[in-house]
């Protein structure tokens, strides 16, 4: 092992976390010099590209596999246009990539893509995705355009991942003004679902599976799961009902509610009988803040002689409603053989490194002191998941999969690497624009796709591995083809953009219930299915885009280019980002001979193009 | 022509799966020569062909109370004073707001005994739609995947798996995209896009142009993609050029039958789902949101009831008039029940310790209890069944072996359903 992170549960032996960690530069453990070169430079990303890449060709060069070679400017340009800013190229950039003859070019693009608007758009969706994609409350879902905006403003702002951690493990406010407050949104302010999340996405350990009883293949115990549920009791989500739009705001609920099984039956009994019969009735009930909403319902339990109004008597005889959960200040773990009664109560603890906070805190000052055990840079996990997760997603395929399911026991494919560029970006602070153009450097990264190895034999990232874009990155695809750019789309929707509950309808959300997944799914998983493939061939929207009639992007193709091959090229860098191989070519000069009519051949080209696999995957 | 060689034959939904047969008879009968393919297709097709089996998922997201549906307590405070109705079978009685349901009765197994452990929404309805709980490393199939997997017919040009309603909690897991559900959102006319919107003739002419321009991008290292793909658009295409996708419009039939079903999600779902069956589909599924009630238990759930009741009720009257029923299993279930005590928002909170559900058709006895909660509803008095058991009963009736392995990605082989039992009693 290169260098040891302290794990207490592996190694009882007390940790030394200062001794272990370097935190001035380098880490320089005994066991790490030999594997790695101590003279990497960990805040230079050419120097820990390089490093990267030594160590990956080492592996294959011993199972002696010959590397791919780097692929060719098109499908770099396309590649790192749909990773770094979630959109293909357009045509007149692929033109102007291949003809400069900048040595440094991919280098310069890179840097170029990491600062843009679209990279901040293209990042901040997916991290949407990730924390909606798990809702459990489907309300919330409305107010992911909000969690996208706060995270596109921090990313512009080039935040460290550090602080979008802490923040979004804090926030309190009104959810439609304050993103920050997703994923207490996404899960109703619900502290086991808080728990089970924070833990998967933000350190990749899926603790949820600790939830009732202890982890099967996991060194965790049920117990820890509840200690880390334990930070958010005080979490509340309440709905803002009086506010137009209607919102919800997550709140603090610092102190127990005043006893709710001091109910004074007696005094509110006289304040609700206006008219002194004895008697609450429906009118009566009506008049009364605190009673007319639940009205019908004290009565379906407490009417006994069902004469539709309510006596002392019958007021003070019903069921006593259980209020346990909602004015809880503390946690529970629940007795999973007895869910009624009230559990055993937990106080918080860092189930990595049994920190525990003092008691007493507030709800913020809990939260507060998670994210700090959290984004510590001696919890190994937050580093390691969130480089796991990015390297995944750009090169198809990660040092731990699933992408969130990492942790003491699972083995990781080229640890080395992933050590090294998770001490890196910890050594950068974080810094997430940091790790992306440290990937994007690494030969690895830009190698050529190749064709399937059947044996199952090769080493990882031999070769560049062909997977789906998401679904915002196809819209754009879809966008650039169309010639629209989706911000004035947007504008241009107007009015008609505005939908329910204020929330902007963003056109990307709308196509996202066709063509949205999960994106901590494994890419295997992810094959597509029937209405994605029917929107692509019999939409209206689709129709429009490859028709060849005026106005239309193909039109102008048409009109500006006399020459098929060179209308064809056009189409083909519109769609694909590149140009048509020689049996493509073939193929598609002979079918506008076959079909006669210009127009019509064409129509069916962009729309074949479209349809293709390759439209919708990343090569 | 012996008869054990019938035996081997797997029963499909239109015929049988050519390639099962030749892989479980290959190696006695047809490598002697004794017979051929095609005797054994002739002789049996009529037969097989009756055999039509399918099943329908009344799914009620959110975990269904069974105090306020067909485990009342009226005795008991637990049972907070949800009246009971009589039935059409003499001794059974449900909560009141389901008086279609009393009326048949007598074609429905109630289970009040169903128990499980998980308690989380999404975790019970994963082990409910396949059987196992998640894990982060395998992504189990559906029931539903396994069935069409097992009895859906290659001939249909309908996908074999439709869930109606939004949301899902498993699709096809490693089977692929071929038994992948196919999401009706909003039952009634032909889904989206399914129309084509160009001549027949130009369509053809344009899926031939795009299989030939996959060709360099599958050979250069994009073939798993475009092998997925291609499936696809095989399925897609084949479905809107089918007069079979006639069967999602519902103005086929009677004003009369569509008021019987309710002018409603789900009741128009039932409907279809009824068409689907009908046309070969194996497995189809209409979901109920809403079942959630951790307040207002007690509006919520009449309101629903006013849907759902109806319309089930429909669906088992209907499917028997056709002689549909005893080869359609109906099953009404969702992820777990409720807490026996109400909560102080007049809601009942998550409970999978003991919930119910009803079964009817595909072989199922009619007019009985099947299990027992005790009195005050807080647990299992008789006869506890679990999903296994659920799953078992299901694979039985549909005379799908659950003891049939699928190999996981990771190379270990998986049974449809892992232990359990037929439910004792359940079938004639």
């Amino acid at each position: 092992m290169p260098y040891i992170w302290p794990l207490k549960r592996i190694n009882s032996v007390p940790v030394v976390l200062s001794a272990m960690l370097c935190l001035g530069g380098i880490v320089a453990s005994p066991a790490s010099a030999a594997d790695r070169d101590t003279s990497v430079n960990l805040k230079s990303e050419a120097s820990v590209a390089l490093e990267v890449d030594r160590l990956i060709d080492s592996v294959l060069k011993k199972a002696h596999v010959e590397p791919a070679p780097l692929t060719n400017d098109e499908d770099f340009l396309r590649r790192i246009s749909f990773d770094l800013a979630g959109k293909p190229p357009t045509p007149n950039q692929i033109t102007l990539f291949g003809l400069d003859p900048t040595p440094n070019k991919r280098n310069q693009s890179i840097d170029k893509l990491v600062g843009s608007k679209a990279y901040a758009e293209n990042w901040a969706g997916y991290w949407r995705d990730v924390i909606y994609s798990r809702a459990t409350d489907d309300r919330s879902r409305r107010f992911q355009t909000s969690l996208n905006d706060w995270l596109t403003e921090k990313l512009n702002a080039n935040a460290g991942w550090d602080e979008i951690t802490k923040e979004l493990l804090t926030a309190t406010g009104d959810v439609r003004e304050n993103g920050a407050t997703a994923l207490m949104m996404a899960h109703m302010g619900d502290a086991a679902e808080i728990a089970s999340e924070t833990s998967r996405i933000f350190m990749g350990i899926q603790i949820q599976c600790a939830n009732c009883h202890d982890h099967p293949t996991d060194v965790w115990k049920r117990q820890d799961f509840h200690t880390l549920a334990a930070f958010f009791p005080r979490v509340r989500v309440r709905p803002k009902r009086n506010e137009t739009p209607p919102s919800f705001e997550v709140v603090s609920l610092n102190f127990q509610p005043r006893q709710n099984n001091v109910f004074d039956a007696e005094r509110f009994f006289r304040l609700a009988d206006r008219n002194r019969d004895d008697k609450i009735t429906k009118a009566e009930a009506d008049q009364n803040e605190r009673l007319k909403n639940v009205f019908g319902r004290i009565l379906s339990v407490a009417d006994t002689d069902k004469d539709g109004a309510l006596t002392l008597k019958e007021l003070k005889d019903a069921p006593r409603p259980q209020n346990r959960d909602r004015g809880r200040t503390e946690y529970y773990m629940p007795d999973l053989n007895d869910p009624s009664s009230e559990g055993t109560l937990i106080q918080p603890e860092f189930f990595v490194n049994d920190a525990a906070p003092r008691s007493g805190l507030r709800d913020v000052e809990r939260r507060e002191t998670l994210s700090e055990y959290i984004i510590s840079k001696n919890n190994e996990w937050f580093a390691k998941a969130y480089v796991n997760r990015i390297w995944t997603e750009m090169l198809g395929e990660g040092f731990y999969a699933p992408v969130d399911d990492i942790g003491p026991l699972r083995s990781a494919q080229y640890e080395d690497v992933l050590n090294l560029l998770a001490a890196a970006f910890a050594e950068n602070n974080y810094d997430m624009a940091w790790l992306f153009r440290t990937i994007a450097r690494t030969r690895a990264y830009q190698r050529e796709i190749r064709p399937r190895d059947t044996s199952g034999s090769t080493p990882a990232f031999a070769s560049a591995i062909p997977t789906r874009l998401r679904s915002d990155q196809i819209f754009n695809s879809l966008m650039t083809v169309s010639g629209i750019d989706s911000n004035a789309l947007q504008s241009r929707l107007g009015e008609r953009g505005q939908g329910a509950y204020g929330i902007r309808r963003d056109p990307k959300m709308l196509f996202s219930a066709t063509f949205g997944f999960d994106p901590s799914t494994p890419q295997e998983d992810i094959t597509g299915d029937i209405p994605q493939s029917l929107f692509m061939m019999n939409s209206d929207q689709i129709r429009n885009l490859t028709q060849a009639s005026y106005g239309t992007p193909l039109s102008r193709i048409l009109r500006e280019n006399a020459i098929n091959q060179d209308a064809l090229d056009e189409v083909y860098l519109l769609t694909l980002s590149r140009y048509p191989s020689k049996s493509e070519r073939e193929i598609c000069e002979k079918y506008i001979t076959d079909v006669g009519s210009r127009n019509e051949a064409f129509e069916d080209l962009l729309w074949s193009l479209i349809n293709s696999a390759e439209f919708i995957t990343k090569r | 022509m012996t008869i054990s060689v019938h035996e081997n034959i797997r029963t499909g939904r239109n015929g049988f799966s050519r390639r099962r047969f030749l892989h479980t008879v290959s190696a006695s009968a047809m490598a002697a020569g004794t017979l051929s393919f095609r005797d054994v297709m002739s002789l049996k097709a009529e037969e097989l062909r009756k055999e039509n089996r399918s099943m329908i998922l009344l799914w009620m997201a959110g975990g269904p109370s069974q105090f306020e549906t067909f485990d009342p307590k009226p005795d008991h405070p637990n049972g907070a004073n949800t009246k009971v109705i009589s039935t059409s079978v003499p001794g059974i009685q449900i909560a009141e707001a389901w008086e279609d349901i009393a009326k048949v009765m007598g074609d429905i197994t109630v289970l009040r005994s169903l128990t499980n452990k998980e308690g989380n929404h999404r975790r019970a309805s994963y082990q409910m739609h396949t059987g196992y709980v998640p894990s982060g490393s395998v992504k189990h199939p559906s029931l539903a995947s396994n069935i069409a997997k097992e009895i859906g017919s290659e001939e249909l040009d309908l996908p074999s798996v439709v869930t109606i309603g939004r949301g899902q909690e498993a699709g096809a897991g490693f089977l692929g995209v071929d038994y992948e559900p196919f999401v009706v959102g909003n039952p009634g006319g032909l889904p989206d896009n399914v129309a084509v919107r160009t001549e027949n003739r130009r369509y053809s002419r344009r899926m031939g142009l795009l299989d030939k321009l996959e060709q360099d991008f599958a050979k250069r290292g994009g073939e798993i993609a475009v092998d997925n793909h291609r499936r696809i658009y095989q399925k897609s295409s084949k479905m809107v050029l089918s007069s079979e996708v006639k069967a999602f419009d519902l103005n086929e039939e009677s004003s009369s039958l569509r008021k019987e079903y309710g002018d409603n999600q789900f009741g128009k779902g039932c409907l279809l789902a009824r068409r689907l069956v009908e046309q070969g589909v194996s497995f189809v599924e209409v979901r109920s949101n809403g079942w959630d009630t951790h307040a207002d238990n007690f509006e919520a759930i009449p309101r629903l009831a006013s849907q759902v009741g109806p319309a089930t009720a429909a669906l088992i009257s209907d499917l028997k008039q056709r002689g549909m029923l005893e080869n359609t299993l109906v099953v009404w279930m969702g992820e777990f029940g409720r807490t026996p005590r109400v909560n102080g928002r007049g809601g009942r909170d998550h409970y999978p310790r003991v919930f119910n559900g009803l079964m009817a058709g595909g072989g199922v006895k009619g007019g009985q209890v099947i299990g027992a909660s005790t009195k005050d509803g807080v647990s299992v008095d008789d006869e506890p069944i679990t999903v296994a058991d659920v799953f078992q009963s299901v694979c039985h009736s549909l005379n799908v072996d659950p003891e049939s392995e699928n190999i996981s990605p990771l190379g270990r082989p998986m049974k449809i359903v892992d232990g359990g039992k037929v439910i004792p009693g359940l079938f004639s």
